[in-house]
């Protein structure tokens, strides 16, 4: 990579530099003509005299004069601002595509490490590398060749000018710059190795903050907040003394500069002043190089200015750019290679060694061969090089000496488009993907876009666009919104072969019924598969049929019923008849949409609302006013928090005053709305709803619906002949609520809803609705065990010639032990290498390989 | 039925009859209110025990597992508290439960009542008495089956 920001500057924007300057070169005539048609405006065509003046074979009288010469001003006028305009544009533009390469080529770097380079950067440091501090790059890339050639160029003329009127006192102008010329880089010098400084320390804060954020349970669990409260406090302290000191060198410079160019007229009134005495110079001409003097400060302070962001953005380049240089960086092949070798022939690694940098990751001398086809298992506690070995085999590290080959295919020699489709590799720390368990589930087969997108009209310029400006910056021009699943390295033909595909290893590996209920839990749209959706309704009719056909089943669940009152539901609900579009809205902002506020005040309801909310509000503070905030019977029973019981005091007693003064505010009343909304009847037993409420309540539906659901899209009727997509798939198929005063009515309830589910076959495809289930940050939404058996059907989906499995399922339990038969039921006939700590996790393999300290057991061969 | 007439019905409960009405009010608010048609099982014997209930209405069969198979030993009635036993010590259900009539019940689960009491510890005083008073029955009425056995 390029050492230096010039050298990468001129690398790859010559052409553009060039054509910037001499935009800028070409723009300096115009402000100049800009500048002297004024003076001959007020001179020659409003004092002047000789018209009618002849132009061109055109006359002029005095009028028309002014006018030709206004008109020129303005067309001048336009034109230099066009141009400003466009250059500046150009120079935005170009720092932003040079700021795109940059931080592409950093990443594509980052991607280029070795394993274990990792082991010595961490994340903390490399994000703010690639994001804030090349920033300040980007903005100087524009500037980095016209802004010394012009103010460089303007000052020479000024000088030359200078010169012209008398060679002394031109010395006399440019008699400190060699002072300034010396003393300025090496104070300069100074600030350059203080940034550096500050630039790591940055980095180091970022690192520390990453690090608490990561380890922040670590943290409360030790009482260690003081600790890093002080560690982190000492890096400010030491960035703030790194600034102060910055600022005072710059400020320093800068006053040295200011002083210096105040200096120069010292001379000039001295010198100058002492050859007009003389009568060695004219009066004019001593005031005419006063006046070009002071054109002269202009251009040098921007030169100055120049001089000082060339030194930091410089510094800031070098400082990002040296991380991203190691010298064994994977060569760029390696990663855009798209050529893929069929890796056929036995795996087999002699004399190899390696080592990751600590003690217990290093392996010496390893001989092996497995034959293609067969089934090993690699015995090992951690630190015996177990993993090492695993990583060797999979490419995912070099070996320092020796070679590990598939049959005649040196792995090191290999680009990741054959490692990454021919091997099948899942570690003990396995990583999920920020995305849907879908995405997670495809992740081993999107290597490159696999058919070109169809498109038209705007979004095919827009898609041209997006080609052109990658072909500009050395991006890739993969298609992000194509195909990319390869279906044929998975064996299917289509996307339904492939969910199918997935849907039997999920059940080998037991974590179908997982997903089954993520499915049940999940919301879908049915406009992407209305088939489905009238499946779903299907089976609501069904389980609506069988609940009217069996009184036990019957009494368990309050199906809805435009006309009925449902004492298992809210009150909100039971009041619209209907659901927020948005899942996301909670009961407390639902009294604050205008159009409900609307519908509330015109039905007359928001009175009555209000007054159950306030019954509610005085029931639960005289019941749990006494209550302590820690016994945690608030929280569980009642809708209102301990932290909330203050604010309904004071509502309360507020609304129960007998002063009109204060009152309460619109937000009081909405929070009392709100509380009333949340009133289940049935499970809240307040007695705050009589049977001329729940009547006014059921008669208010049809006004909501026609007011409100009709005229709008922000709620969604409780309708039984449509999917309601806000609604989980499970309350769809329900259609109602399960009772909350029978016992265990939802487990009940649950387990009748999953036979018909069964019996319709509606399993497999609320399971596939479980596919789009969002699985967190990094998989944070699902357990230890779920993820490391996504990521186990992410490998079998491969179909990759070896596969090799670390700490995997390696435990005594029969859950574990079953799910190893399966693995090699599954993996019959191809290359499968399975790393566990012990023995006795290795039963069935054909031959397990004993690593002790980094190297084979000489008897390894005996556990055949 | 609302909190109101739950607590009347808990007022004439004996292990409850000393607490004063708020109590009882924020005891009937944080059990559940649970509907049984007759015939459906409250619990079993030899389960674990994790709630007590308070029958409102409607009346339970108390059924023992004998050497003869299932059989009814007692009836009990509105107002009365089943299973509390459950909810003061970890023992299995000494009985099965099974609703002779359609019944409203509240179920005061062990944990919840075990919180009220640490929350007023003058209702664990109530409690005590109550018990107290039961064992000194149970006591007296040993002692008389001992010596009429005796006799």
């Amino acid at each position: 990579m390029e050492k230096s920001l010039f050298s990468f500057i001129w690398k790859f924007s010559a052409k553009q530099q060039i054509f910037i300057l001499l935009v800028t070169v070409l723009s300096y005539p115009v402000s100049y003509v800009l500048l002297e048609l004024p003076k001959l405006i007020v001179n020659d065509a409003v004092q002047g005299d000789d018209f009618p003046r002849d132009i061109f074979g055109f006359e002029f009288d005095q009028i028309s004069y002014l006018l030709l010469l206004c008109v020129g001003f303005l067309g001048l006028v336009v034109l230099s601002n066009g141009l400003k305009l466009y250059i500046n544009v150009y120079k935005g533009r170009l720092g932003e595509r040079m700021l795109r390469r940059l931080r592409f080529e950093l990443f594509q770097r980052v991607l280029r490490f070795r394993l274990p380079h990792f082991r010595k950067v961490s994340s903390g440091e490399i994000i703010p590398m690639i994001t804030s501090e090349v920033e300040d790059v980007g903005g100087f890339i524009g500037e980095a060749f016209a802004l010394p050639a012009y103010q460089g160029g303007m000052l020479v003329v000024q000088l030359g000018f200078i010169f012209m009127q008398d060679p002394l006192l031109g010395l006399a102008a440019i008699s400190s710059y060699p002072v300034q010329g010396y003393v300025i880089p090496k104070l300069q010098r100074k600030v350059i190795l203080l940034s550096r400084r500050r630039v790591k320390n940055v980095r180091l804060i970022a690192d520390k903050v990453g690090e608490s954020i990561s380890g922040v349970p670590e943290i409360h669990a030790n009482d260690a907040a003081a600790w890093h409260s002080a560690d982190l406090s000492d890096r400010l302290y030491e960035n703030f003394k790194i600034r102060y000191e910055i600022f005072n060198r710059k400020y320093f410079i800068k006053f040295l500069n200011n002083f210096m160019n105040q200096l120069t007229p010292f001379f000039f009134y001295l010198i100058g002043g002492y050859l007009v005495i003389e009568g060695n110079l004219s009066m004019g001409a001593l005031l005419a190089v006063i006046a070009a003097y002071k054109d002269l400060a202009g251009p040098w302070k921007e030169l100055l200015a120049y001089y000082q962001l060339v030194a930091d953005v410089d510094v800031k380049y070098q400082t990002v750019v040296e991380n991203f240089d190691p010298a064994d960086i994977y060569p760029v092949e390696r990663l855009t290679a798209d050529e893929c070798v069929e890796l056929t022939g036995d795996l087999e690694m002699s004399g190899v060694s390696f080592s990751g940098g600590a003690a217990g990751q290093e392996v010496t001398d390893i001989n092996l061969k497995v034959p293609e086809g067969a089934a090993f298992a690699i015995i090992g506690p951690d630190g015996s090089g177990r993993s090492e070995v695993l990583q060797l085999a999979a490419g995912l590290v070099s070996p320092a000496s020796g070679t590990v080959k598939i049959g005649t295919r040196d792995l090191d020699k290999l680009t990741a488009s054959t490692l990454g489709r021919e091997i099948a590799y899942v570690g003990g720390a396995v990583h999920i993907w920020t995305g849907t368990i879908r995405d997670n589930l495809y992740y081993g087969l999107r290597h490159r876009p696999l058919a070109e997108l169809e498109r038209e009209g705007s979004a095919l310029s827009d898609y041209k666009r997006r080609l052109a400006e990658a072909a500009e910056t050395k991006n890739p021009t993969y298609d992000l919104a194509a195909v990319w699943d390869d279906f044929s390295a998975a064996g299917v033909e289509d996307m339904h072969g492939l969910d199918a595909r997935a849907l039997d290893l999920l059940k080998a590996v037991s974590l179908e019924s997982d997903i089954y209920r993520l499915g049940l839990q999940s919301r879908f749209d049915p406009a992407m598969d209305d088939v489905f959706a009238d499946r779903i309704l299907a089976v609501r009719r069904k389980l609506a049929a069988r609940i009217a056909g069996d009184p036990e089943i019957a009494g368990l669940v309050e199906l809805w019923d435009i006309s009925k009152f449902n004492a298992s539901a809210s009150l909100a609900e039971n009041l619209f008849f209907a659901v927020p579009s948005d899942p996301e809205i909670s009961m407390e902002n639902v009294p604050e949409l205008p159009e409900v506020r609307a519908f509330l005040k015109e039905t007359g309801l928001d009175g009555k609302l209000r007054e159950i909310g306030l019954k509610i509000a005085e029931t639960m503070v005289e019941l749990f006013a006494n209550v302590s905030g820690d016994s945690g019977l608030l929280g569980n029973y009642s809708f209102i928090t301990q932290d909330d019981l203050p604010e309904f005091d004071r509502i309360t007693r507020v609304a129960r005053s007998e002063q009109q003064r204060p009152g309460l505010t619109q937000a009081d009343q909405d929070r009392l709305i709100a509380l009333a909304f949340k009133l289940v009847p049935a499970r809240h037993r307040l007695g705050v709803m009589d049977d001329a409420m729940k009547e006014a309540v059921v008669a208010a539906r049809a006004t909501f619906h026609k007011k409100v659901v009709a005229t709008g899209d922000s709620f969604v009727a409780i309708d039984p002949e449509l999917y309601l997509p806000p609604l989980t798939i499970e309350d769809n198929l329900l259609f109602g609520r399960p009772r909350v005063d029978r016992r265990d009515a939802r487990q009940r309830i649950d387990a009748v809803i999953r036979t018909i589910v069964e019996e319709t076959g509606l399993r497999e495809p609320i399971v596939f609705a479980g596919f789009d289930y969002h699985v967190g940050v990094s998989g944070s939404r699902l357990s230890a065990g779920q993820r490391r058996r996504l990521a186990l059907v992410r490998a079998l989906l491969k179909n990759a010639k070896l596969t090799i499995l670390d700490d995997i399922a390696t435990g005594v339990g029969e859950e574990d032990q079953a799910l190893r038969a399966t693995l090699q039921e599954i993996l019959k006939g191809r290359t499968f290498l399975f790393g566990a700590p012990n023995a006795a996790a290795a039963s069935g393999f054909q031959k397990k390989l004993v690593l002790e300290q980094g190297r084979m057991s000489q008897d390894s061969d005996e556990h055949a | 039925m609302s909190l109101e007439t739950e607590v009347e019905a808990l007022r004439k409960v004996p292990l409850f009859r000393g607490i004063d009405e708020t109590k009882l009010r924020l005891l009937a608010f944080i059990s559940d209110r649970m509907e049984y048609k007759a015939g459906e099982r409250m619990c079993t014997q030899g389960e674990e025990g994790d709630s007590a209930f308070i029958l409102l209405k409607g009346a339970a069969n108390v059924i023992v597992n004998t050497p003869d198979g299932e059989k009814v030993v007692a009836q009990v009635k509105e107002n009365s508290i089943v299973g509390e036993i459950a909810i003061l010590c970890d023992v299995p259900r000494t009985a099965t439960l099974i609703a002779a009539s359609d019944m409203d019940v509240l179920t005061v689960s062990k944990d919840d009542f075990l919180k009220l009491l640490k929350e007023f510890p003058e209702m664990s005083l109530e409690v005590m008495r109550t018990l107290a008073l039961r064992l000194e029955r149970t006591t007296r009425d040993l002692a008389a089956a001992r010596s009429d056995a005796a006799a």
